[in-house]
């Protein structure tokens, strides 16, 4: 009767399987066997589970006819939201007013009346808050023993926090970006201005503040840094333990900081702006943090301005029909389709819930890099927090730095290959280490030519055959006090790369190749022939003096 | 509920702003239907060339200056008052004026640069579009359809979602992405295509009308054909601008892969003939160098250009008219994407809106435009004199005394008409004979000597590619087989590309390997310029490069 008998199957196996039958007879028959037999736990839930599923469905009730008193609140506020016609809603309340009478039931199908009716002519009522734990007690609260998710509204926030990341010991230039950018808008905040987002400060008329925060190692140094970039105050968190971003610990302390954090000039509840950069870290920790104050984030914003705003959902003025206007709002533009449209994203208290802070995270290069300004002074102050060991339960046990690759910069000799070496490419390219090894500050580089070709090199220079060494337009761009060119024609975009150099010196059999024009010694001839004459001269010390005869042809 | 149903979607979805792709969409946003066009440039007509001459036939039932009425003061040059063919042969040129070829069925033509056209008519279809709840999107590259069991429903991207619709209109050009996936064109035969190189050259505009005897306002158009180019089919042009001259060539793709011409070194050569020293003088200045691939309609125009729900318009269905040594391709897209348009509201109206394949196929050929590209008569006539073995004998018969007699009893008068005969010109075989063996003897037997000294030194291939502007992204052209026998044809073919010279996009080379020696092709792709030559003439794998990458004309 039964097309699988589970005792014959792995659970692995039966988890699809059992999720396709639809027949609960069968189920049960299948639950016997397996009782009868292997007797396994999980199977057994499996099953069990699939006929709930099943039976549940088979329940799906018709609003009309379903007996009232078999449902809880929370099923008859699932119920109505699908309801979309009054009668039946009407006859929904009468019944429940004939059976169990419960008020906040009848409150949800009222609701849904009035939402489907719309509130019509009559006086605008505030609507009773009741939170929502006590209204819907048979829902599930996620946010419920969370003893930060505050029903309060009507506190005191202040200030435009700003996120300082570092990377390797710096500030990142986004934030230095969004500094400038916190101290432009809070400038305008705290002005008596015409502007639109001037507020002559906080509401008592006290100017508010740029606070940065720097978590890391050693970040003294930065902190002070920050107040050049525009920074009021700059709170930092040392400990050699945070010298890499780790999720935990600096969602810890940022959440302290704001939230916590006990010092005379942090009279309020919560900062009211907090902005973070859309980096990778940035954006993990901008999302934990907004998390942990339960408050809003708008990601990746390309600007921000604050305003006042004109609010008529009833979600958030708290009476229905009615506009509100918020003051000092954040707006955090952000693109949404590529760039075709933008979206204003606003982060705006409920009644009886507050958003703050308005948080926001900004893509780098979205403000202009300022100047920074080592004479402006501000306050740092030290965060002082014990970082429980079970924070930093994670270890990093190695971390690799992205290869920076090759840098040619900052060579004393440059000595680099064109599409001459083309006859014998691997010996070129020995030629090229040859004389590169007689330097103490030397290196080798190529002409693109050479690095887009189909040349077969041998192995043991191979290493030496690869993109990073590219100089010019799409490469490297070198200064070195002596540029070695050997089979380059010189084409712009190589020249480009290249001819800052204090003394170039190029090889070639093409007495009109490009590159003689901008070259201090032009050497015509083979390079496999000039090369090692090269190189022995300079072994012998007498560079200068090959040149000289090379070019006085 | 799958999971496309997620996807972004538009009424309609145009791939491609140049003027088949800004047809489509102003004449779908003029019957309210919501429609996105995404164009791969920085800007519209940053990729594009033309000759470029648009035309306004009077038979047709759209014109450029219908969908965009302020297009000819806003976004034109020169109109052509005056039409010369030149028969060259060495320094004898015979020259005629073919006004009436030119003006046969045409209201209008004016010359125009595709930067500034293209973006003006971007401007205008972002206006329009905007209107509907769409608008243009630049910087997007449409790389492939969107299917939905099996069935095109939409376009993809690399930049954005894929996107549905329930028209896509694949106005992209030659080399059209999506009428390759498609499978509706392929890029295999260079018969069915000519490649198209010019370059546009600085002159101030007084010197424009003193050189060529007009006013502000008056515009030439002169044509040659002739031995100018190393016995490659094909010809040249040149056209006057506000402050600049087109001069170019265009060549059967087929004949300059035969003689491994390099199209660089043919430009160069009606450049520096003694016949442009009149008009180019003592100060030549090029502004910049440009390629692209044309279709030859007469081969390549796809019969029923769409599937689907995917129309083809323009170059990407083929459209393009080579009639005789006139080009005309813009106006053809122009139509096509208004008919599609049209269509496309006809099939709404009619509650099948995906039904618009059909009703467009049927509107071409209503409308007159099929049989243009695709005349009927050069299916017979034409193709029957490319058949190898009568054409070398109408090549002998023209060569040999009779011939070069019936050329001097014919005259310069009836040649003159011959010429201007659109019938002619549409059913011209192509072979040698009309393009080279023909205008060479009028010119040896009816032409005049030239004797100015033409002091113009064109730029070398590095510096024309030197003077050009890219955005340098991924390499977007795969060499599959670089052996040479395969690909070496792009050495020569590619116009960014020469023997011998090492900063093209594809370089021979003899490497070495054991002891054995291979002749192979490496492929640079910085320099490209997107022709599409390679595509057909080497064993690639060809896409365009990603949104916004790539080379960029300032003039087009
Ligand atoms: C040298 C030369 C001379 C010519 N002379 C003339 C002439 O005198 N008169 C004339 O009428 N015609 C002439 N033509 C032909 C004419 O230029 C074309 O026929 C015409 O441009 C075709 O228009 P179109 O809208 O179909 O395609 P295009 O004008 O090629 O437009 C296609 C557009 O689609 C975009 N695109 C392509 N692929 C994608 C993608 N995957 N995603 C997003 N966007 C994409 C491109 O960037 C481009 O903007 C000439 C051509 C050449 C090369
Ligand atoms: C957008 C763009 C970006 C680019 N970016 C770069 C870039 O960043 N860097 C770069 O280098 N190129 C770049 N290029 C390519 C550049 O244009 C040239 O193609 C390239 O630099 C040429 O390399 P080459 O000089 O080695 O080769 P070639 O130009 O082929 O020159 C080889 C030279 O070697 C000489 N020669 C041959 N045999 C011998 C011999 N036995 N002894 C001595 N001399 C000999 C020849 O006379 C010739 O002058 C770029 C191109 C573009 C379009
Ligand atoms: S590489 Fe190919 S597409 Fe690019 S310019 Fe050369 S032939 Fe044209």
């Amino acid at each position: 009767m039964v097309d699988i008998d589970p005792t014959e199957h792995e659970i692995a196996e039966l988890g699809p399987e059992v999720n396709q039958i639809d027949d609960v007879d069968e189920l049960e028959a299948m639950l016997a066997l397996e009782e009868d037999g292997e007797d396994r736990q999980p199977v057994k839930t499996l099953i069990e589970s699939r006929i709930e599923t099943l039976e549940a469905d088979d329940e799906a009730v018709d609003p009309e006819t379903v007996d009232l008193t078999d449902l809880t609140i929370a099923d008859i506020a699932n119920l109505v939201r699908d309801v979309d016609d009054v009668d039946v809603l009407e006859d929904m309340l009468e019944r429940e007013a004939g059976g169990n009478d419960r008020k906040g039931a009848k409150e949800q199908i009222e609701n849904r009346i009035d939402s489907l009716e719309g509130s019509g002519d009559e006086e605008p009522t505030e609507v009773e808050y009741v939170p929502p734990e006590e209204k819907y007690p048979d829902l599930d609260h996620p946010t419920a023993d969370k003893q930060y998710v505050e029903g309060v509204s009507g506190e005191r926030y202040r200030d435009m926090w700003v996120y300082c990341e570092t990377q390797q010991g710096e500030l990142i230039d986004v934030a230095k970006e969004m500094l400038g950018k916190a101290r432009e808008l809070m400038d305008e905040y705290n002005s008596d201005s015409d502007a639109e987002g001037a507020y002559g400060g906080d509401e008592d008329g006290e100017p508010e503040d740029v606070v940065a925060v720097v978590i890391g190692s050693d970040v003294e140094d930065l902190a002070e840094e920050a107040v050049a970039y525009g920074a009021d105050r700059v709170v930092y968190h040392d400990d050699e333990r945070l010298e890499r971003f780790r999720h935990k610990p600096y969602t810890e302390i940022y959440a302290h900081m704001c939230r916590d954090f006990e010092a005379d000039w942090r009279d309020y509840h919560e900062p009211r702006y907090n902005v973070f950069p859309a980096t990778n870290n940035g954006r993990d920790l901008s999302a934990l943090v907004q998390g942990e104050l339960d408050s809003g984030l708008a990601s990746d914003c390309s600007d921000l301005y604050i305003e006042n705003a004109m609010i008529s959902n009833p979600a958030k003025t708290g009476t229905p029909g009615d506009s509100r206007e918020f003051e000092r709002v954040l707006h955090m533009p952000r693109p949404d389709f590529s760039g075709f449209e933008y979206s204003t994203i606003l982060c705006i208290d409920k009644p009886h819930r507050d958003f703050h802070p308005q948080g926001a995270s900004v893509i780098p290069g979205a403000f202009d890099l300022p100047e920074p300004n080592h004479d402006r002074e501000g306050e740092l102050v030290e965060h002082d927090l014990d970082l429980p060991e079970e924070w930093f339960q994670i270890e990093i046990l190695e971390a690799d730095q992205l290869d920076e690759g090759v840098d040619l910069t900052g060579n004393d000799v440059v000595v680099a290959l064109g599409r001459g070496i083309g006859d014998d490419p691997t010996a070129g390219i020995e030629l090229g280490v040859d004389l590169v090894d007689q330097f103490e500050n030397a290196d080798l580089g190529f002409s693109r030519g050479v690095l887009t070709a189909s040349y077969q090199f041998a192995g043991h220079v191979e290493q030496y055959v690869n993109m990073e060494r590219q100089i010019g337009e799409s490469g490297q761009v070198v200064e070195p006090e002596v540029y070695i060119a050997a089979g380059i024609s010189g084409a712009i975009q190589h020249k480009v790369g290249m001819d800052e150099s204090e003394t170039i010196i190029a090889i070639n059999d093409d007495p009109d190749a490009d590159i003689r024009d901008f070259s201090d010694y032009f050497i015509q001839g083979d390079l496999f022939e000039v090369l090692p004459r090269l190189t022995e001269a300079v072994e012998a010390g007498e560079l200068s003096a090959v040149a000289q005869e090379a070019s006085d042809d | 509920m799958t999971e496309t149903d997620d996807y972004e979607h538009y009424e309609a979805v145009v791939v491609g702003c140049g003027p088949g792709g800004a047809a489509a969409a102003a004449a779908l946003a003029n019957n309210d239907v919501e429609t996105l066009v995404l164009e791969r440039g920085v800007d519209a007509g940053s990729k594009n060339v033309s000759g470029g001459l648009v035309y306004a036939e009077e038979s047709s039932p759209y014109t450029i200056d219908d969908l965009f009425p302020d297009f000819r003061e806003e976004a034109t040059e020169r109109p052509t008052t005056e039409n010369y063919i030149h028969n060259v042969a060495g320094d004898q040129v015979a020259s005629f004026d073919i006004s009436s070829l030119h003006h046969h069925d045409s209201e209008w033509s004016d010359a125009v640069l595709r930067r500034k056209m293209d973006s003006w008519l971007a401007e205008r279809v972002h206006e329009m579009t905007r209107e509907t709840g769409g608008g243009l999107l630049t910087e997007v590259r449409v790389n492939g359809l969107l299917r939905e069991n099996g069935e095109i429903v939409g376009v993809t991207t690399s930049e954005l979602d894929p996107i549905k619709a329930d028209l896509v209109v694949a106005a992209d050009g030659v080399n059209s992405e999506l009428a390759r996936d498609a499978g509706l064109m392929d890029w295999e035969d260079p018969d069915e295509w000519f490649q198209g190189v010019k370059a546009v050259v600085e002159m101030d505009p007084e010197d424009i009308n003193e050189r060529f005897g007009i006013e502000e306002g008056e515009g030439h158009a002169h044509l040659f054909s002739g031995d100018l180019f190393d016995g490659v089919r094909g010809g040249g042009f040149l056209y006057t601008n506000e402050d600049s001259l087109s001069i170019g060539t265009v060549f059967h793709l087929d004949s300059l892969t035969e003689e491994e011409a390099e199209p660089h070194e043919l430009l160069d050569n009606l450049l520096t003939h003694p016949l442009l020293a009149q008009w180019l003088g003592d100060d030549y200045e090029e502004l910049e160098y440009s390629a692209k691939l044309v279709p030859d309609s007469k081969k390549a125009a796809h019969p029923s250009p769409h599937q689907d729900r995917l129309v083809l318009v323009g170059d990407a269905a083929g459209q393009m008219q080579a009639q005789g040594p006139i080009i005309k391709g813009m106006n053809h897209a122009v139509t096509a994407g208004a008919l599609a348009a049209e269509a496309f509201v006809d099939a709404k109206a009619r509650n099948d809106p995906h039904a618009a394949g059909d009703l467009y196929e049927q509107k071409l050929r209503d409308e007159g435009v099929m049989e243009k590209l695709r005349p009927r008569s050069y299916r017979t006539l034409g193709k029957l004199a490319e058949a190898d073995p009568i054409s070398k004998v109408t090549d002998a018969v023209a060569d040999s005394a009779i011939g070069r007699a019936g050329v001097n009893l014919l005259g310069p008068g009836i040649l003159e008409r011959l010429f201007s005969s659109p019938r002619m010109m549409a059913v011209m075989p192509d072979t040698r004979t009309p393009y080279v063996t023909i205008p060479t003897i009028i010119a040896e037997e009816l032409g005049e000597r030239v004797d100015a000294d033409n002091t113009v030194e064109p730029p070398e291939l590095d510096d024309r590619i030197g003077d050009l502007t890219y955005d340098v992204g991924d390499p977007h052209i795969e060499l599959v087989d670089n052996s040479f026998e395969a690909s070496g044809t792009a050495v020569t073919a590619c116009p960014v590309s020469a023997k011998d010279f090492g900063g093209g996009c594809y370089r021979d080379e003899h490497v070495k390997t054991n002891g054995s020696e291979e002749h192979l092709v490496s492929l640079d792709t910085q320099p490209c310029v997107e022709c599409g030559t390679c595509a057909v003439v080497a064993d690639t794998h060809w896409e365009h490069p990603d949104g916004g990458k790539g080379v960029e004309y300032k003039q087009g």
